[in-house]
């Protein structure tokens, strides 16, 4: 994956969940998320493995919209031209996906785009997630 | 109180009743009424920007309910005192008890736990002090009965999301659902509890559609 989650397990305990996720000119950027206890470490053949799968996926991120009862029809497709700039017929389709589907793809991109999308769908009461294509 | 949707936490549906009961009723008691006459109106695209006139005491109630959100919107606490101190978040906060206050900061990956503590550490602050500030700015413009407010682009946002996010709060709080909770509006008796948060949240509905309305 290009982005994503994961494990490297020392000899006991988790020794590291690392966050992988893209950045431009191609390169990957690992982050620790949490590290284990541990006075001993050492990364097997299969922990590197599973890195470098890790990094070579690099399928698109996107962001989906989920229906809801509450948010008014009109005020999601108001939202979706508003934050995309989508024209008036294409955020009434995305919408109406979303009401009768029960979910729509609003926005694709970089895994951190895709978290802005997001965040700014959520300043509007909008029910956002974010996943690998 | 609806089995599945009942409200838990300190924000019961009470004190949306108490606020609600700040609404003057006709001789009829039919509040209903009183609250669907004169929203038809109220956002009016114009040349200058968009005009709000609240026209009696529907101010008065948003500012209450303005006021409550507000109060929900308070940041989670930073446990650490390293972290607290510095005024950064090293440790994610926990996902939100109050369904409503989750309802407002939805998970965004509900399949992957760390990457959603990960997206809660560095996002909640800022999410909580973007919806108080805009639930600020409209507090503190809600026009008086015969007043008129001229709403720029911006200001015209931040009452487009502070009421949505209003009527997100009283939806859930109501255990909206579904689409199919609604067949049951007709069936409810007149001392049912939750008939003044049902009416304060269609008239946040009709303010919703009115603003959109005249943003187009």
């Amino acid at each position: 994956m290009a982005a994503g989650t994961g494990s490297v397990a020392g000899p006991g305990p988790v020794v590291a969940d690392f966050r992988v996720w893209p950045v431009p000119d191609g390169k990957r950027s690992v982050e620790c998320v949490t590290i284990g206890t541990v006075t001993a470490t050492t990364v097997s053949p299969a922990d590197i493995e599973e890195i470098d799968e890790a990094l070579s996926d690099d399928r698109p991120w996107v962001t989906v919209v989920w229906n809801d009862p509450i948010n008014l029809m009109s005020y999601v497709a108001y939202v979706f031209q508003k934050l995309f700039g989508y024209d008036r017929a294409t955020a009434r389709k995305l919408m109406l996906d979303v009401h009768h589907k029960g979910r729509a793809s609003v926005s694709s991109g970089t895994r951190d785009e895709m978290e802005r999308d997001a965040a700014r769908l959520h300043t509007y009461g909008l029910w956002a997630t974010v996943r690998q294509d | 109180m609806r089995g599945g949707g009942a409200p838990t936490g300190p924000y019961e549906l009470g004190w949306m009743c108490d606020a609600g009961m700040s609404a003057p009723r006709d001789d009829d008691g039919d509040v209903a009424d009183e609250l669907y006459r004169g929203f038809g109106n109220c956002f009016r695209r114009t040349r200058k920007g968009v005009e709000l006139r609240l026209p009696r005491w529907e101010g008065t109630l948003l500012t209450e309910l303005v006021r409550l959100m507000d109060g929900m919107l308070e940041p989670p606490p930073v446990d650490d005192p390293l972290e607290a101190l510095v005024g950064l978040r090293d440790t994610a906060p926990p996902p939100p008890d109050d369904p409503a206050l989750a309802r407002l900061l939805p998970d965004p990956y509900p399949e992957d736990p760390l990457a959603s503590g990960d997206f809660r550490r560095r996002r909640t602050d800022d999410a909580l002090a973007h919806k108080r500030a805009a639930a600020h700015r409209v507090l503190a413009t809600v026009p008086a009965p015969g007043e008129v407010l001229l709403l720029d682009d911006e200001a015209a946002q931040d009452w487009l999301t502070t009421l949505n996010d209003l009527r997100l709060v009283l939806g859930t709080r109501l255990g909206i659902t579904d689409e199919r909770y609604f067949d049951e509006l007709g069936e409810l008796t007149p001392d049912d509890e939750r008939l003044p948060v049902i009416q304060m949240y269609e008239l946040l509905t009709a303010l919703v559609d009115n603003l959109i309305r005249a943003l187009y």
